[in-house]
């Protein structure tokens, strides 16, 4: 009896050995490394990535595959979950790298993970793009690094200018995350440029909450007493409008105003009637989007079933900018090595780049010049393009 | 005198919304109370288990506005989806109790406090691979009205908020207080050991206190859908943790303690941030606490027994 | 079972000099045919980084190829060698349990070392998989020391580790690297690896420091309150980073200089296990044992209940500092929102599944808990089901965890096994 089992263990132990798998040549396969946060505290900006990410390679495999130097290359996504955490981010980067072999990174999109998501990417010479992070510390001293975005320096100027312009107010309000790398940084921002065009003692209120808060009335109220004429509010979509609605509860009368994070998720239909009018910058339009963006949009649309965010679009954005750059290194060698400094080399030289969210030219840092727009939130709750901003 | 009017309005003002942002930790920690004090559990799945009645009440609510919203009065549909979702969501709280604490009733109680963990863990993956990433916008019970009395702006949810939290506290106390099966609880908290040999049943008992604990969170759910409506399926972790400070901060096994240390929290969250600048709240909101239980270690109204862990 | 037995039995005389030996010789032959042989001819893209589990699930198609791997590259020759060279492993054994038993030890762990540094290092994401592991051993080892072995339960451990790591990423910014904040180093930056060690032990020392803000209030009274004050001082510690500006507050910090190889992890976790088991067996951890089985007990039996309460918690919290300064030096970033609950929760799953006053049991716990995490990484969400329900099942059938109260006798497990043992 054992040794029948004996006989039959062994004998499918050669069988799995010697199974079809087996003995098939190594192809090159162009992967392609997408490092976003699928489940942690904000999954909708790692399904937006995905999303996006899928739809483009629809587009490659409907084409049979990447073209470069006049060879078709099989499209491989390699899509790791980076928990929101900066530790997992630096895990599934190294992972990404040094075993799947990936040629190319887009993400991390928030900057908590994408700084020091960098660094690896940077150690081994790997060229990734971040799409969303803001954080001028993403991209310093690394060559290898890349975003699809502007940056927090330039963002906060804009929203302090267009208020001026738009309103003539000269006292603001900022209500923002302590905890959260991207609001923190952009109200600092924001708070200096205000001063600096209105002068000391113009932030009436600069309040504050930690991630995950719900109730904001006790800082709402010290807003609406400081007697401020405007609020901005660096948030995500999941706060956004718990603020809005919380401010008008309170008595808030004047306009609030927000960044490029409002377009992160469906801040209009969570927020309702009270966001009406309301004005944020942010990286493109997508109501009365022309060309090539409508065209994204209404694909994305009809696929997922919602309007693209900001981070599917610059996503999107990100991958045909690896696109290109993978195109233009010329020809892929096989030696992982050689085909990634081609690549970033060939992202470098990328010029006037025309995404769906803009126009785009790398400066030295590998931060794209882009433009960024006010838009507002008009009575059918779309984003309508309302003043553009270049730098 | 302005300036005097104006203070005492602003602290008003802050009065009423201390006042709800303590109902909901009151009403959540009430849950993990009554387990802690029954059971000497700490019953870390209480915030995934506030989530889950939310969710629950999310849908009970979608539904029944889709239902009944023309032609039955708007009160009616709320106080039934109250009823029908706590209902369900106590059923939750027997599952978890079943599942989750009952295997593990004669082992230490950190393993049950580690299953309770993971079972929030499953339930928050779970809710996302079923609804998806999105955050979803509880629909509305009853349409918001704004008022502004002497300055103080306050709306009717709030108020709705406020005092259903009371009378659920009121009626909690009573049934603890009047009833055999309050009795019966009061008793297993007492010694948990002991009681059982009386002829009740802890496998009883334990059930109907995870399902009471359950049904006061969904209830706590509803009544957040309506003040915060965005739903989110980690919204529940961070409520837990402050609902597991507030229970051990009532003392042991007391609903009035840990109402009162809920509304505490309320109230330090909401001033801290008032008084001091904000960016410090939660320095010095929980400084205030570690003082706290430096000077008060047994908490407000623990017991004088000992609170040794089982190992 | 039979054949189980008898499997088991064959094997009963192989010292685990023997053992070390059938695994060297595995990596080995990973290192010189993995990829461009065995790998390649089993038709896998590469050499499967942790034993083919993140491959399989990926692409199921692939199970074949990677038992197959498995098998040439790990289990027959692990057991050959280790069959076959017991002729010799056995009398090395023997000569080895005559001297003493620290030096013995000693060299087991170098040729383990070197096993796992072969292993690592056909893949910088395997080192990366170590690194971190490595570092959740101490955290592990460490809370044991106060929630096991002294039977609180704490919850403060992430709060000890951002202490550490921000003190020991301040001094080693502020000595030896050139950086934003901190301007030019003050000393010349080729002694950084060299005084490395000085920043990580002033790393623990504040956070043990700062568990005395935990201890003096806590240890008035036993308990749970020692649970909430805990996590209060968690929050405190995450909302005072987040408010110093200088250190980057929510922004968090980076550029920590690349002081912490896989080496010098590896001896510190080996430090840290080897100190922790000599404080828990020493007379201060027996007494530890006594203050948490009867406080009022061992007072009356002289113990100083206090003082042995305080020193154990603040010892926890030293290697917490540790753990954290080494932390921060591998990701070379770090922010407050990393020490906050959601650590908490990993540690103290890693701890209670392990296994309570048992170090083996949490390294047990540290371990696969970390592999766990990885090897499921392509199951995307599903990860986070079926995690939980491991641990669930875990705690239902070994409620005390995998491995607890228990030890392992470095002694009986490095000796010769004669033929004369077998069945013994």
């Amino acid at each position: 009896m054992r040794r029948i089992t004996c006989l039959v263990v062994m004998a499918m132990v050669f069988a799995m050995i010697f199974s079809p798998s087996a003995f098939s040549a190594r192809k090159t396969v162009i992967k392609i490394g997408i490092n976003a946060p699928l489940t942690g505290d904000n999954p909708k900006v790692g399904e937006s990535s995905k999303h996006a990410a899928l739809l483009w390679l629809e587009d490659i495999e409907k084409a049979g595959g990447l073209e470069v130097g006049g060879k078709k290359y099989e499209v491989e996504l390699v899509i790791e979950d980076n928990e929101y955490k900066a530790e997992s981010a630096v895990k599934a980067n190294t992972k990404m790298i040094t075993q799947d072999d990936v040629l190319l990174i887009v993400g991390p999109q928030s900057s908590s993970q994408a700084v020091p998501a960098g660094e690896v990417a940077n150690k081994y010479k790997t060229t990734m793009i971040s799409p969303w992070s803001t954080n001028p510390n993403t991209t310093m001293d690394r060559p290898y690094v890349f975003r699809g975005c502007f940056l927090d320096p330039f963002q906060g100027p804009v929203v302090a200018n267009f208020i001026t312009d738009e309103f003539g107010f000269k006292k603001a309000a900022v209500l923002y995350d302590v905890a959260a790398d991207y609001p923190k940084g952009l109200a600092e921002v924001f708070k200096g440029a205000w001063e600096k065009k209105h002068g000391a003692g113009s932030i009436t209120a600069f309040e504050s909450f930690t991630t995950k808060d719900t109730d904001f009335s006790s800082q709402l109220t010290k807003i609406v007493k400081s007697g401020a004429d405007v609020l901005f509010v660096p948030q995500y979509y999941s706060e956004v409008p718990l603020i809005v609605n919380q401010a008008k509860d309170l008595g808030w009368k004047g306009p609030i105003v927000g960044s490029d994070s409002w377009g992160s998720g469906p801040t209009f239909e969570l927020c309702g009637e009270a966001c009406k009018g309301l004005f944020f910058s942010t990286h493109y339009a997508a109501a009365g989007a022309k060309g090539a963006t409508k065209a994204f949009i209404d694909r994305y649309t009809s696929s997922f079933g919602y309007t693209p965010n900001d981070v599917g679009a610059l996503t999107w954005d990100a991958l045909q900018l690896a696109q290109k750059a993978i195109q233009n290194a010329g020809k892929i060698s096989g030696r992982i090595g050689k085909d990634r400094t081609a690549v970033r080399d060939a992202l470098a030289k990328i010029k006037n780049f025309a995404g769906i969210t803009g126009n785009m030219t790398f400066t030295e840092e590998g931060d794209p010049i882009k433009c960024a727009v006010i838009v507002k939130f008009n009575d059918k709750g779309e984003t309508e393009f309302f003043k553009s901003s270049c730098p | 005198m302005e300036a005097l009017t104006d203070l005492v309005q602003y602290i008003l003002q802050n009065l009423i919304n201390a006042l709800q942002r303590g109902s909901f930790y009151a009403v959540i920690s009430i849950g993990y109370s009554m387990v802690y004090g029954v059971l000497m559990l700490f019953n870390f799945a209480h915030g995934d288990i506030f989530m889950v009645g939310t969710y629950i009440g999310f849908g009970i609510a979608t539904l029944f506005l889709a239902l009944f919203a023309g032609f039955l009065p708007g009160p009616l549909i709320f106080v039934a989806t109250v009823v029908v979702t706590m209902f369900l969501a106590s059923w939750i709280g027997v599952f978890v109790e079943v599942a989750g604490y009952r295997p593990l009733r004669s082992a230490p109680r950190a393993s049950a406090a580690i299953t309770g963990l993971m079972i929030g863990i499953i339930f928050e993956t779970g809710i996302l691979i079923m609804l998806g990433a999105t955050r979803l916008n509880f629909p509305k019970l009853m349409e918001p009205i704004s008022y502004n009395i002497w300055g103080i702006y306050f709306t009717n949810i709030k108020v709705m908020i406020i005092i259903i939290s009371l009378l659920l506290m009121i009626a909690l106390h009573t049934f603890i207080q009047k009833t055999k099966w309050g009795m019966a609880m009061r008793a297993m908290s007492f010694d948990f050991l002991a009681v059982p040999l009386m002829g009740v049943s802890i496998n009883i008992i334990a059930p109907l206190t995870f399902a009471i604990g359950a049904g006061l969170a969904s209830v706590a759910g509803i009544l957040y859908g309506q003040a915060y409506p965005i739903l989110d399926p980690y919204m529940g972790v961070i409520l837990g943790w402050k609902a597991f400070v507030a229970a051990i901060l009532g003392g042991r096994g007391s609903i009035k303690g840990a109402a009162l240390a809920g509304y505490l929290l309320g109230f330090i969250e909401i001033f801290v941030a008032t008084v001091f600048p904000s960016t410090l709240r939660d320095l010095i909101a929980y400084s205030i606490i570690l003082l706290i239980l430096t000077y008060r270690p047994r908490g407000f109204f623990g017991m004088e027994h000992s609170t040794k862990l089982r190992l | 079972m039979e054949f189980v037995r008898k499997f088991k039995n064959s094997f009963s005389n192989v010292p685990m000099l023997g053992w070390f030996l059938g695994i060297l010789c595995a990596v080995l032959i990973e290192y010189y045919f993995g990829y461009d042989y065995i790998s390649y001819y089993l038709g896998l893209p590469k050499i499967p980084v942790l034993f083919g589990a993140l491959i399989v699930l990926k692409n199921p198609i692939m199970i074949p190829g990677v038992i197959g791997y498995d098998l040439i590259v790990y289990v027959i020759p692990i057991l050959l060698v280790a069959k076959v060279s017991t002729f010799f492993t056995n009398p090395l054994a023997a000569a080895m349990e005559k001297m003493p038993l620290w030096l013995s030890a000693l060299i087991h762990l170098i040729l383990f070392y070197g096993i796992l540094h072969l292993w690592a290092g056909i893949n910088d994401y395997r080192v990366m998989v170590v690194k971190l592991t490595l570092i959740s051993i101490i955290l592990t080892v460490s809370i044991n020391v106060i929630n096991g072995y002294q039977g609180e339960f704490s919850c403060s451990h992430p709060g000890f580790m951002a202490i550490g790591a921000y003190v020991s990423s301040i001094l080693t910014l502020l000595f030896f690297v050139n950086d934003k904040t901190f301007g030019e180093p003050i000393l010349s930056a080729s002694l950084g690896p060299w005084l490395f060690p000085i920043a990580l032990l002033a790393g623990g020392l504040a956070a043990s420091l700062g568990s005395l803000l935990v201890a003096i209030p806590s240890f008035r009274t036993r308990g749970d309150y020692l649970a909430i004050i805990s996590l209060a001082f968690m929050f405190i510690v995450k909302s005072a980073v987040e408010n110093i500006q200088f250190i980057g507050g929510a922004r968090g910090m980076g550029g920590q200089p690349d002081y912490a190889p896989l080496p010098i992890i590896f001896i510190w976790t080996m430090l840290c296990i080897w100190i922790i088991h000599n404080f828990v067996t020493s007379i201060m951890g027996k007494a530890l044992n006594a203050v948490r089985d009867d406080e009022a007990a061992s007072e009356s039996m002289t113990v100083k209940t206090r003082k042995t309460k305080m020193t154990a918690f603040m010892f926890g919290a030293f290697w917490a500092g540790i753990a954290g300064g080494l932390f921060a030096h591998v990701l070379a970033y770090i922010n407050p929102g990393m020490f906050s609950i959601n650590r908490l929760a990993e540690i103290l799953a890693m701890v209670y599944f392990g296994g309570l006053n048992s170090i083996i049991g949490s390294i047990v716990g540290a371990v696969s808990i970390n592999v766990l995490g990885e090897a499921l990484r392509p199951l995307e969400l599903f990860k986070w089901i079926i995690i939980p329900l491991i641990l669930i099942f875990v705690m239902i059938f070994r409620p005390y965890g995998l491995i607890s109260f228990k030890e392992i006798n470095a002694k009986r497990l490095l000796r010769a096994k004669h033929k004369r043992e077998q069945g013994a």
